[in-house]
């Protein structure tokens, strides 16, 4: 099964979404071929490009979807530093974003890419970030939106900051088979309830993505999963379980201090069977009853 | 230069590749060589090349320059190398804070200013500088190479504003005029305190995402060996095609004049 198509549904039901990576592995590959998909279908698709060029986003993309694409440059100019700014960092808030994705006049609501909210996180607080997001969701001029991050450019609080925003993370992480990568999906649904996917899969040459393989099952509740995570009995050297044979056997043997009946006959009959001792005492034996140690020499 | 170095990177003199980033980093080891190995690479190739000296001084380049082949004074002369002697100037800004005569490319030792623009404006006049010298012909495409960026750090920017910096450097040189960068870092030994550590971890990290080409110098886990000095991994970080990362790790031996590169376990000395 392809992935595009799952890609597809996650795309049209949640408002926003983001691709966490790491240095071992980029998630710009995932994110070319999410905005392929989005193309291909129609989408009118906007990229705030701010660490990669314009020529390398179009680049991959096939004539008709590298037209269709609206960038916004801030990979060349992002602070002004040459004058030739066409989008800045200090753009980056809801009225000026609003107004950019509104210009070009479509019927539809188009999907905004950004590349990459790490970039973005290094020169804003992320409380500013988080709130320029929500607003322009709430506004209604974006259908999805769509961000790469870093994950290990931030610390924990900022990723999860903004990853709460989310209603659908994306984390990957490679895996030693060469091309093959992990991606684990958290969806949130409107009603709260947070599902959990984790995929193997990989990109080809075009941009398509291939699913290998589904680790784990689509609602499998996370406390299932911990629990079984965390089993101690799991690799013991030695056996912990009673076969039917064993547990009989073991019921069998009596324990010591249970008064049991052949007890009980064995102590009112005791006399012949148990053992004495006989005692004659020798010619030389001055067994005196006052002083017994006497032949000790104290 | 290291012609063993060029067929594993799989270039050369007379057919260099255009846009690449590459990032240079060690930890526990030494890994200047191979910041001469690509100014002489550069130099040989014909580029423009723009030298941002900020651990050493010229005379330094230019001595082990010598041993590999390459005049440093010469390519001066003609124009094709712009050397910056940062460690000279920084303490000149220093010393004489104040003075009215100043060049604005290290702003960034000011207390006004937090920001490297001023070094990025000398380093993209500098490169944009293709061909003026008379008679020369034009020299391309621009290379600039950094060594290193930690000084920087240690100079007080912080880790954004260095980004910031290759950033722009990597928009105008890479990208708009196709050119090629290399800079080195320097990264802190794991058990350091952790508020500096911080700074250089966040940029090693920063930069790893910015460049196409990753070579990570390290020295050996078992310490030190007279005949293997250390490891690079070799990490080509381009994803175009779909391809992710390939990863190749080497150990090495610097010699006088050169360096020797084979793979794992497989140094003369071991077999």
């Amino acid at each position: 099964p392809s992935i595009v198509a799952s890609h597809e549904r996650v795309a049209f039901s949640v408002p926003s979404y983001f691709t966490t990576n790491s240095v071992h592995y980029s998630g710009r590959c995932l994110l070319k071929s999410y905005i392929r998909a989005a193309l291909k279908r129609d989408e009118v698709v906007h990229v705030l490009g701010f660490e990669v060029s314009e020529e390398e986003t179009r680049g991959d993309l096939d004539g008709s979807c590298a037209e269709r694409l609206l960038f916004h440059d801030g990979y060349k100019d992002p602070l002004g530093w040459r004058k030739s700014a066409s989008f800045t960092a200090h753009q980056f808030n809801s009225q000026d974003l609003t107004r950019i994705l509104r210009q070009t006049q479509q019927p539809k609501a188009p999907v905004l890419v950004i590349d990459s909210l790490s970039w973005l996180l290094r020169h804003h607080d992320p409380v500013a970030i988080c709130r320029s997001l929500q607003e322009l969701r709430r506004g209604g001029a974006v259908r999805t939106i769509v961000g790469l991050l870093h994950s290990d450019l931030h610390n924990t609080s900022t990723v999860d900051c903004v990853s709460h925003l989310a209603t659908a993370v994306v984390t990957l992480a490679p895996t030693s088979q060469g091309p093959l990568a992990v991606a684990k999906t958290t969806k949130r649904t409107k009603s709260g309830k947070v599902t959990q996917d984790e995929e193997l899969f990989s990109i080809q040459g075009d941009l398509t993505v291939t699913i290998h393989r589904t680790v784990s099952q689509a609602g499998k509740k996370q406390t299932e999963q911990e629990s079984s995570e965390a089993d101690p009995t799991a690799n013991l050297t030695f056996n912990l379980r009673l076969s039917d044979t064993e547990r009989e056997a073991k019921e069998k043997v009596s324990l010591p201090f249970v008064f049991s009946q052949e007890k009980k006959s064995a102590l009112l009959h005791k006399g012949q069977r148990s053992g004495r001792i006989l005692y004659v005492p020798d010619a030389n034996d001055d067994f005196d009853q006052e002083d017994p140690d006497d032949d000790l020499d104290v | 230069m290291y012609a063993e170095l060029n067929s594993i990177l799989n270039a050369s003199p007379d057919n260099c590749k255009q846009g690449e980033f590459t990032l240079i980093s060690d930890r526990k080891a030494d890994a200047s060589f191979l910041v001469h190995h690509f100014l002489s690479f550069y130099l040989r190739a014909g580029c423009k090349v723009c030298f941002l000296g900020l651990a050493q001084s010229f005379s330094h380049y230019s001595a082990v320059a010598q041993r590999l082949g390459v005049s440093l004074t010469q390519a001066k002369e003609k124009g094709q190398l712009v050397f910056y002697e940062g460690l000279k100037d920084c303490l000149g800004v220093l010393l004489r804070e104040g003075s009215t005569h100043e060049s604005p490319t290290l702003d960034f030792l000011r207390p006004h200013c937090s920001d490297l623009k001023g070094l990025y404006d000398f380093v993209s006049s500098s490169v944009a500088r293709v061909g003026d010298a008379a008679g020369t012909g034009p020299w391309a495409p621009p290379v600039l190479l950094v060594d290193d960026l930690s000084v920087l750090l240690s100079l007080g920017v912080s880790a954004g504003a260095v980004l910031d910096f290759t950033h722009y450097c990597k928009a105008t040189i890479c990208t708009e005029l196709q050119g090629n960068m290399v800079t080195l870092i320097r990264c802190e030994e794991e058990e350091e305190e952790q508020g500096d550590e911080q700074g250089s971890d966040v940029l090693l990290k920063g930069l790893i995402h910015q460049c196409s080409l990753a070579l990570q110098v390290q020295g050996l886990l078992t310490g030190y060996c007279k005949h293997i000095h250390g490891e690079v991994e070799v990490w080509w970080r381009g994803v175009a095609n779909g391809m992710q990362m390939q990863k190749k790790v080497l150990q090495y031996k610097v010699h006088d004049k050169g360096a020797v590169f084979f793979a794992r376990g497989t140094s003369s000395v071991v077999l």
